[in-house]
């Protein structure tokens, strides 16, 4: 089984949160890319407009701190994630007060209906539940402790309404700002309270989901995707002072738990290419191998003076969730022309 | 649209006696709310920590369960300690049938057990649970940021009561068929 999240856990994890059973690896649960709705799910980059719901308008100030909570959406989801955006026509309607279907204890909710559309609801300022009166931090011109961020429960609920469930943290739930999408909500000054981006488990599951912006976006460093790196020659026997082209491919490993990061070309990547003289053991680097014209292309000419073997080595990022590998050996024989001149000395001449 | 009259609402914090089918146990969760009517207070429980709950509010009330889970709300779940009543968990955020609620770390419901005594939490209606975790917090403390791990991993829920103290306890479940998940509350006092 191939591994692919950080720190050791298996593959399968990935799988079983993307299809949102959050089957525990080992018997517990772990850290990892919030699980997902096994529903279906929105278009890429698809915009979906809101409205205020009528006879349940949220105050001014709620709906600033909604509106921020959508653009908050579009600049954070590092994914072609669906986007939410207010247009008083909108067919996704976003109530706020005491027609709120939250439940008894719910603060916010939503429905999704991919892709069609959602609906959202807030509760109202001054609410009274069991267990305090809900205030939003939006209301105050200080906001006191004890308040809830609107934008951050907003973002909450869109991240929601993308496919996301509750993220699973660990056990102390010290990793709680690796997502906004959380089983429990914080109030000022908790930590994560006024959070007005994805986390990276968030984004990860956003991705799986919906794919990365391009080739060379960064993956989540809540994922751990392994990678495959390829190199070929344009000429694997070439004459003396002859050059062949090597052409390195990154990508993503083809798997299905990999969602739409499947076999994506890895583009940007710093992707290094190596040699050594055929027969001998140690590799020494020739320098990094710049962007091709594709998506996942490194490309370098070499031109050695003797038979060579070359390598690709793409070294794990600290920045971002994929892992790195390092390609088969490509052997680049160098050939000798000889013919033999009006003399008794061979004369090595290049190959036409 | 879907509004929200959850069966763990429903239940209004009162206790329910744990059973060993799920068939058994919808039944007999449908005949206390529905016919008992009064709270059947957890051993040792005063009843006032955690004020009742108000009735749904609107249309969500009295919404009848349909035979299909997702149209009905998540299920309750019951906290039960070694020879006492099940104790229903106040539902807190919660996933279910393409919609959901968020919810802060609540107090939950009260219990009151001894230190280390094994709690096994149950699920009503038949559903399944493909994984779940246990946390601590001390009572009265709404941030959960800062919480202790009691447990966690596939079904049954056990665990270990923590030490004695006064605590507010997080069970999070997620419903095994990709129905969703959900987070239940207990206030638990262990002697």
């Amino acid at each position: 089984m191939t591994t692919c999240l950080r720190g050791g856990r298996a593959f399968a994890l990935t799988a079983a949160v993307f299809i949102g059973l959050l089957v525990p690896a080992g018997g517990v649960l772990a850290h990892g890319p919030d699980p997902a709705f096994s529903g279906g799910s929105f278009g890429q980059d698809q915009v979906l407009r809101f409205r205020w719901r009528s006879g349940s308008e949220p105050s001014p100030a709620i709906k600033t701190a909604i509106k921020e909570a959508a653009a908050d959406v579009a600049s954070s989801r590092s994914s072609r994630a669906a986007m939410f955006t207010y247009d008083a026509a909108g067919a996704n309607p976003i109530g706020y007060g005491v027609g709120a279907t939250c439940g008894v204890n719910g603060l916010a909710c939503f429905t999704r209906d991919a892709p069609k559309g959602f609906t959202m609801w807030l509760r109202e300022q001054g609410h009274v539940f069991d267990w305090g009166t809900l205030k939003w931090c939006q209301s105050y011109t200080t906001a006191p402790n004890g308040c809830y961020d609107a934008e951050t429960i907003a973002l909450d609920e869109f991240g929601h309404v993308e496919s996301l469930d509750h993220h699973v943290n660990y056990s102390t739930n010290s990793d709680y700002e690796d997502a906004v999408v959380q089983t429990f909500s914080s109030t000022k000054p908790s930590t994560g309270w006024n959070r007005h981006t994805f986390g990276r488990c968030d984004s990860a599951t956003l991705q799986l989901k919906y794919d990365v912006t391009s080739s060379s976006a960064k993956v989540s460093t809540c994922l751990d995707v392994a990678t495959v790196l390829t190199l070929t020659a344009s000429s694997v026997s070439i004459p003396t002072g002859g050059t062949t082209t090597l052409t390195a491919r990154l990508n993503a490993v083809a798997s299905a738990s990999y969602g739409r990061l499947s076999g994506n070309a890895l583009g940007g990547r710093t992707v290094t290419l190596q040699r050594r003289a055929t027969g001998t053991s140690t590799w020494a680097t020739v320098g990094t191998m710049p962007s091709g014209s594709l998506g996942g292309t490194y490309v370098v000419a070499q031109r050695p003076t003797a038979d060579t073997q070359y390598r690709a080595v793409f070294t794990t990022p600290t920045n971002e969730g994929i892992n790195g590998d390092t390609s088969p050996t490509v052997a680049v024989d160098v050939v000798t022309c000889t013919t033999v001149a009006s003399s008794d000395v061979a004369i090595a001449i290049p190959c036409a | 649209m879907t509004r929200w009259s959850t069966r763990a609402d429903r239940s209004d914090g009162r206790a329910v006696r744990a059973v060993a089918t799920p068939g058994v146990a919808a039944f007999v969760l449908a005949c206390l709310l529905a016919a008992c009517g009064g709270a059947i207070r957890p051993a040792g429980a005063s009843g006032s920590a955690v004020p009742p709950v108000a009735s749904p509010s609107g249309p969500a009330a009295g919404v009848a369960r349909s035979a299909h889970p997702s149209d009905a709300g998540p299920p309750a779940a019951t906290l039960v300690a070694e020879g006492g009543d099940p104790v229903v968990g106040q539902l807190g955020s919660f996933t279910w049938g393409g919609g959901g609620s968020d919810s802060p770390w609540l107090p939950g419901r009260p219990v009151v057990v001894g230190a280390g005594e094994p709690l096994t939490v149950n699920v009503a209606d038949g559903v399944d649970v493909s994984a779940w975790t246990a946390r601590r917090v001390s009572a009265g403390t709404s941030d959960g940021t800062n919480g202790v791990g009691l447990g966690g991993g596939p079904a049954p829920i056990t665990f270990a009561a923590p030490g004695p103290g006064s605590w507010s306890i997080q069970v999070v479940v997620t419903y095994a068929d990709g129905l969703g998940s959900g987070a239940y509350y207990w206030q638990v006092t262990v002697r």
